[in-house]
């Protein structure tokens, strides 16, 4: 019996360093096989720690966080900073300008793309190559270039303040043209000719048998054109002077730039928070589109 | 159902002459097949009767009708593409129905014609999929029932076969023939491929850098063809062809040890180098003699192609049935009936008859 117990006793003492032994080991192998995974884990964490942070400080009191930034990391946390966003009548009036910008700007980019898209790659007309050169050559100009002609321009029609002076310089879309042309032209042919066969004219072929197959260029150039839209702050700085014409990016811009006289910084984080929520929302929707649109059409 | 006729029709793209004045008639539910090698021009002449292409001068007739400068969608065709060109984003009996839909026929109608033709193809089951769901086979069976449901007067098929598999390619080779012989209407069908060609036309054309070589019924060019081209170009394998000359009214042939054959035909005055042709069938292979040498051999089961090289560096091959296998190195002696030969002039490439 006494040999049994000193035999288990042994066992036991042998075992369990093999078992701490097999499990390191473990870890040692997963962590080896898994570093790319490891880097990518720390690099989104620090590409999430501004956004995480202001999510932090808009969850806190203005009182906390003038005793000192640290507050951020403990209790109490509060919702008063974005009840107090619902408490100014202005911010839904900009968040409204800012969705029929930016869904006005989306709309019409893509059916003026499409349709241009659609000309470059299919149809002939004169000067078609020097054309399409120069829309491209549109890529190469900054705004900044432009902005005081354009001004002056929206100022002499008086477009300034409108929906419409907001849209329009954006529809002068020419990576949409030359994302559509290029799409347009990846269609076999043969479909055109089929179609044509079939007694389609030129704008059935467009409407009923190249255009749904656009889909995934319609969803890439989309999103692409509603997020500049929605971010974009120089354009509305200057066309849009009236409270009530600001776009969500300048009315918040513009509650933040006496801070003395703000509400403070937490506030202020609420009110990016708030201004960034719509386009999170579309990014969770739409993120496989994203992804395509952002990785080029590399796989198609 | 009409016919269709070519007179004197040209293409050019700028300077290029493509087509040079084809003239051709197709008789009403003919099935004619266009065949020759890569880039003589059948792709751009069935694309100019289709109305696809341009025609820069001649005129075309389909039935009575001129339509030499006639919109495509108005000349009375359909056409079958090699890549099926269906709409991707479209369920089969869309794709089906909508040529007919374009022409604003009734919707029930447009089901009537498309049940009808999806009946003749067995397509019954797909109507609903979607062209990805469908394989290669169910594809190039919907082109056609596209095809169908348009009723046209003339049928033109560019390679529809080229995109399958070898057995698929049989299976729909027989069922365009079936379809031909059901359907009856005037089909134009083009191909690289001389089986296909053989086996589906009552009339071949055979074409060589945008020229007619020859016209006419699929044995009738095999056993007597024009030219050394058309010659190669029918049968499979192609016909041997080994250099000789005329001396005293017979042909040495260097390749075969001087081999002298008395032509049965008359070789024409002044002759002196001839182009001696024979098909792989009509050649015997005596085993162990001669000085011809195995260089490759295809068992093909029931019979086998034995490739050899002649001392002059000329290579022929022969259809072999015997089931005593030759093996690389061989040497064999060849022999055959004079009056399977053909001779060609070296010079004009033409028959000698």
């Amino acid at each position: 019996m006494s040999h049994l117990n000193q035999a288990s006793a042994s066992e036991v003492c042998v075992r369990s360093p093999e078992k701490s032994i097999s499990w390191l080991q473990n870890f040692g192998m997963w962590l080896a096989n898994n570093k790319l995974l490891l880097v990518l884990i720390a690099c989104s964490l620090l590409m999430l720690a501004p956004f995480l942070w202001t999510v932090g400080l808009s969850l806190k009191s203005n009182q906390e966080l003038m005793l000192g930034a640290s507050a951020v990391f403990h209790f109490p946390y509060t919702l008063n900073n974005y009840a107090d966003i619902f408490q100014n009548s202005q911010v839904f009036r900009w968040l409204a300008n800012s969705l029929i910008v930016s869904i006005g700007m989306t709309f019409w980019v893509l059916i003026l793309s499409s349709l241009a898209g659609y000309a470059f790659a299919r149809l002939e007309f004169p000067f078609k190559k020097i054309i399409f050169v120069i829309i491209l050559m549109g890529l190469a100009v900054p705004e900044q270039a432009v902005i005081m002609a354009r001004h002056q321009i929206f100022s002499a029609l008086e477009m300034h303040n409108s929906y419409v002076g907001l849209i329009l310089p954006g529809l002068s879309a020419p990576f949409g043209v030359f994302l559509m042309t290029q799409f347009f032209k990846a269609i076999p042919p043969e479909l055109d000719e089929a179609a044509t066969l079939d007694n389609a004219n030129k704008f059935q072929i467009f409407w009923y048998v190249l255009l749904p197959l656009t889909l995934p260029a319609q969803a890439t150039l989309g999103i692409l054109t509603f997020l500049t839209s929605w971010n974009d702050y120089f354009w509305p700085l200057i066309s849009a002077t009236e409270q009530e014409m600001y776009t969500l990016t300048i009315g918040i811009a513009s509650s933040q730039q006496n801070f003395a006289q703000s509400e403070g910084l937490g506030f202020l984080a609420s009110q990016a928070i708030f201004s960034a929520l719509p386009i999170i929302l579309v990014y969770i929707f739409f993120q496989k589109h994203i992804v395509t649109a952002v990785a080029g059409g590399g796989v198609k | 159902m009409s016919g269709v006729l070519l007179k004197n029709i040209t293409k050019k793209y700028d300077n290029l002459q493509v087509i040079h004045g084809v003239d051709l008639e197709i008789k009403q539910g003919e099935f004619c097949v266009f065949v020759g090698p890569s880039g003589c021009g059948k792709s751009t002449l069935l694309r100019m009767i289709a109305g696809l292409e341009e025609t820069t001068s001649g005129s075309m007739y389909i039935g009575e009708r001129e339509v030499t400068t006639t919109a495509p969608a108005e000349r009375g065709i359909s056409m079958v593409f090699q890549t099926y060109a269906l709409y991707p984003h479209m369920s089969v009996e869309q794709n089906m129905g909508f040529g007919l839909k374009m022409n604003k026929v009734g919707k029930a109608e447009i089901k009537r014609k498309v049940s009808e033709a999806s009946k003749i193809l067995k397509l019954d089951d797909y109507l609903q999929r979607k062209p990805k769901a469908l394989s290669g086979g169910q594809r190039q069976r919907v082109a056609i029932g596209r095809a169908i449901v348009r009723g046209p007067e003339v049928f033109l098929f560019d390679e529809p076969l080229s995109n399958l598999d070898a057995e698929l390619r049989v299976e729909m080779r027989v069922e365009i023939s079936r379809l031909h012989h059901e359907i009856g209407a005037t089909m134009i069908y083009v191909t690289h491929d001389q089986v296909e060609a053989m086996t589906l036309a009552d009339k071949i054309v055979v074409l060589r850098e945008g020229r007619i070589e020859q016209v006419g019924a699929p044995l009738e060019l095999y056993n007597n063809p024009d030219n050394k081209f058309v010659a190669g170009f029918i049968g499979s394998p192609g016909m041997n062809f080994l250099a000789g000359y005329v001396e005293n009214g017979a042909v040495c042939i260097p390749a075969l040890n001087d081999k002298v054959i008395v032509p049965v035909v008359d070789l024409p005055a002044g002759t002196s180098k001839v182009l001696l042709g024979i098909r792989p069938q009509d050649l015997q292979i005596h085993p162990n003699t001669g000085s011809l040498k195995v260089d490759v051999t295809e068992e093909l089961g029931g019979l086998s192609y034995i490739y050899l090289k002649t001392p002059t560096g000329e290579r022929i091959v022969a259809e072999h049935r015997d089931k005593n296998r030759m093996t690389h190195g061989t040497n064999v002696q060849v022999s055959f009936d004079n009056n399977k030969v053909m001779l060609f002039d070296d010079e004009t490439q033409q028959r000698i008859r």
